[in-house]
């Protein structure tokens, strides 16, 4: 079964690079893309032309978003019962300590700078190929 | 400010004459009006009683509504009638106010209640009533009660009142308290002998009319001798002339002319020997004409105290002229006592008008409150708790117009207690030119965190699109190497190098723009933790290079714990790489031998630095070698002095090319609070 990933995501060269990088993937992973944080929500929520896309396995933040930033919808996900059990990991340019503090408290499962060159991007990727993916246990929650 | 003892004694004096000249004036003042009460008193004594009881008559006899009112309008006097049997019929204003009953209460009542009860026992008041019946009139003098039951002396006057039958129809009273007009002969009387200057009083002529005792003493003659005699033998010049009448004036016109100004001249004793004395004038009209009463004051001691004070003013006056801020002494009563030219000037008063005057007037808020003693303190603790230090207020001028000042208080201990120095300066530019300080401060901050912000903001958001043209670059550099021709993968090479050199900028800008941005957090830190850790970041670099880096014993200070780490890993950094052909050594002192501060210091073997470029290492992206000799931007040292300023250091170098250098730099020690 594929795993289904939603990248939120306004940079269509990080887009680009993130599914570059997913090829090499060692699961067969479906990467969904929302470009704003009011898409992500539509998305989460199955709301517009979203009726029929899956549930997302795992989501991939960034912060600095248009229309609805990261952090909302990061506090949106984390206080929706029916959301909150999807693992979130940041990814983001940002590396402020107090976006850092911030999107933990606001129960985000990971934070990760993007790294500046293609290669540490690249390793970032396939970090979390391998542990959210592979190594770590994912909640199954009946599809609907 | 500091103050001798002469210089006290001579503010004490000045006080003193001040005071004495108040008192002087007071009296004249209590005996001119004693005087004009006494003669007014004289004068209408006696007709009033008179017209009053012809009214009192007419009235009755009459019972015209006219005289009730004229009686009623009588305030010295009471005024009342009775029927045969003593019961009060009438009432007006004099007898409320005397006996201190109302129309009301006592209108209906017998008159026998005025009377003390032992008087009442006596039958003193049947008594009256009986020989006034027989004789018409009778006066007599005698204690009353009042309503509130204190007595008075009073002399009373009855008259019987018949009708045109020649019936008795009742009495009128007709009295006044004769402790109003009691007391204050009593009082003229006692000036007179109780003053503390001769008095003697002198007709136009010029001859002497009256005298006191101490007039006797001070010119050695007896009363007798005196009286009658011209006022010339005792003060032969300055006075006669003075309020005797010449073609040019009246006598009233001379005498005008120097009533309340204190004169003075010489004065003569019966042995023939002179005295300087005081003269104050004072006229009496009399039946005899005016009469002029002269107080006169033996002033030699003054004189040569005067003198003295003269030449101690002279200096004191001097030290106060002298000051470059206005100066006011003030006594704790908040009066000014003294001041000098330029307190006049600032507050544009003449010294007359402020002498003895309020200090409120030119200071309205917060100086008199500061040296006025109240419930909690004396004045002393008052004044202690003010000395010395700089009190900014407001000074209000003669005109209105009000100024910043700054007080500074210094206390003067005087024979008639504290007296407080105030030098008061003008603080309206200072004022001004600490408020466009404190504007350009905030200016220049705002614009500084602008540039930071700035700085910030431009490093971080040009980021975003270099990370896209390096990771695109290298992917392309990636995938398609081999695959273009040599010049592409040159090309692309080239790319891929401006990308990561452009990115290291970037990132030291970002780190440069940060460091210290963080607030200092100030705690005891020991240096040689601070330069611990910064050796465990170093670790690989030390362990790489085979450096040594050896150490004294560090002190503990009060300062940021993260940036001392922060700066000494630059330093010991920088030492091992710009290395020379020997083995990095690198030691790491320090000293306080120099003031309030500790100089830390990094010596090294290596390179070594020419001496123009002392300062230029230190600014931000200055390298002295090329990028195939040494990695890095230029950032190291620039974020050294970034920091260390914004600690309150400095830092510096001292090298010489191929021996090594010295980086030092100085951290201030702090005490708990800043």
């Amino acid at each position: 079964m594929p795993i289904e990933v939603l990248l939120v995501e306004d940079s269509p060269g990080d887009v680009r690079l993130t599914r570059e990088a997913f090829k090499d993937a060692k699961m067969h992973i479906n990467l969904h893309v929302a470009s704003d944080g009011a898409e992500a929500m539509d998305f989460l929520n199955r709301e517009g032309k979203h009726a029929n896309v899956p549930r997302p396995d795992l989501i991939l933040l960034d912060l600095n978003l248009p229309k609805k930033d990261g952090r909302e919808v990061l506090e949106e996900i984390k206080e929706s019962s029916a959301l909150k059990s999807i693992p979130v990991v940041i990814l983001t340019t940002s590396a402020s300590d107090a976006d850092i503090l911030k999107s933990y408290k606001l129960h985000a499962n990971c934070y990760i700078t993007k790294p500046v060159g293609l290669e540490g991007f690249l390793d970032v990727v396939r970090s979390i190929d391998s542990f959210w993916l592979s190594v770590v246990k994912l909640p199954r929650e009946a599809r609907s | 400010m500091s103050i001798n003892a002469e210089e006290i004694s001579v503010t004490a004096s000045v006080r003193e004459i001040a005071k004495r000249k108040r008192s002087e004036e007071a009296m004249q003042e209590a005996l001119n009006s004693s005087r004009t009460q006494l003669k007014e008193l004289a004068d209408t004594h006696l007709a009033q009683m008179e017209e009053g009881r012809q009214i009192a008559e007419s009235a009755l006899r009459e019972s015209e509504e006219k005289y009730r009112l004229l009686l009623d309008g009588i305030q010295n006097y009471a005024i009342f009638m009775m029927d045969p049997q003593g019961q009060i019929l009438s009432w007006n204003a004099g007898a409320e106010r005397i006996k201190g009953y109302s129309a009301d209460q006592i209108i209906g009542r017998n008159f026998a209640c005025f009377f003390p009860p032992e008087d009442i026992q006596l039958g003193r008041p049947e008594e009256v009533l009986r020989i006034t019946a027989a004789r018409g009139r009778h006066e007599e003098q005698g204690m009353r009660v009042r309503q509130d039951g204190s007595r008075f002396l009073a002399n009373l006057v009855f008259t019987a009142l018949h009708d045109s039958a020649g019936n008795l129809r009742g009495f009128s009273e007709f009295s006044h308290d004769l402790s109003e007009s009691k007391a204050s002969e009593v009082r003229y009387r006692g000036l007179l002998e109780a003053a503390p200057d001769a008095m003697v009083v002198v007709n136009v002529a010029g001859e002497i009319v009256l005298l006191n005792v101490q007039a006797e003493k001070q010119f050695g003659y007896s009363r007798h001798e005196l009286i009658g005699q011209k006022v010339k033998n005792i003060i032969p010049e300055g006075f006669a002339e003075r309020i005797i009448a010449d073609g040019t004036r009246s006598a009233a016109e001379a005498l005008a002319q120097q009533i309340g100004t204190g004169i003075e001249l010489i004065g003569r004793r019966k042995d023939g020997s002179q005295f300087p004395i005081e003269l104050m004038l004072s006229p009496l009209d009399s039946s005899e004409g005016i009469l002029v009463t002269a107080a006169i004051r033996d002033i030699s001691v003054r004189k040569a105290a005067e003198t003295h004070l003269a030449q101690m003013e002279g200096r004191y006056r001097g030290l106060l002229e002298a000051a470059p801020d206005a100066m006011v002494v003030v006594n704790v009563a908040g009066e000014i006592v003294l001041l000098n030219v330029r307190a006049e000037k600032e507050f544009g008063y003449s010294r007359n008008e402020l002498i003895g005057q309020k200090v409120k007037n030119i200071i309205p808020e917060g100086f008199a409150e500061r040296i006025i003693a109240d419930g909690a303190r004396s004045a002393a603790e008052a004044l202690a708790q003010q000395i010395g230090t700089g009190i900014e207020l407001s000074g209000r001028r003669k005109n209105g117009s009000e100024f910043p000042i700054e007080l500074m208080l210094s206390p003067l201990q005087s024979a008639e207690g504290i007296l407080v120095t105030a030098a008061i300066r003008d603080i309206s530019v200072r004022q001004k030119s600490d408020e466009h300080l404190a504007r350009t401060v905030g200016e220049l901050k705002r614009s500084n965190d602008e540039l930071q912000q700035f700085a910030y903001v431009s490093s971080h958001d040009l980021q975003e699109p270099l990370r896209m043209v390096a990771s695109y670059t290298q992917l392309l550099a990636k995938r398609y190497k081999g695959q273009l021709d040599s010049d592409a993968d040159e090309f692309i090479a080239f790319a891929v190098d401006g990308c990561n050199r452009m990115q290291g900028l970037i990132q030291d800008l970002l780190a440069y723009s940060r460091a210290g941005t963080n607030g200092k957090v100030f705690s005891e830190v020991s240096a040689e933790d601070a330069l611990q850790q910064a050796l465990t970041n170093l670790r690989i670099t030390i362990e790489q290079s085979g450096a040594v880096v050896s150490h004294d014993a560090l002190p503990a200070l009060r300062t940021d714990e993260t940036q001392l780490t922060q700066v000494f890993q630059n330093l010991i950094g920088n030492a091992i790489k710009y290395r020379s052909a020997q083995a990095p050594r690198v030691h790491v002192s320090a000293t306080n031998s120099v003031g309030n501060e500790w100089i830390f210091s990094v010596s090294d073997n290596g390179l070594g630095i020419a001496p123009q470029y002392f300062e230029r290492i230190f600014v931000l992206f200055q390298r002295l070698h090329g990028r195939n000799e040494f990695e890095g931007t230029g950032i190291g040292l620039a974020i050294c002095k970034k920091v260390l300023e914004r600690l309150g250091g400095r830092i510096w170098v001292e090298s010489q090319p191929e021996k090594g250098s010295t980086f030092y730099f100085a951290l201030p020690e702090r005490d708990e609070k800043s």
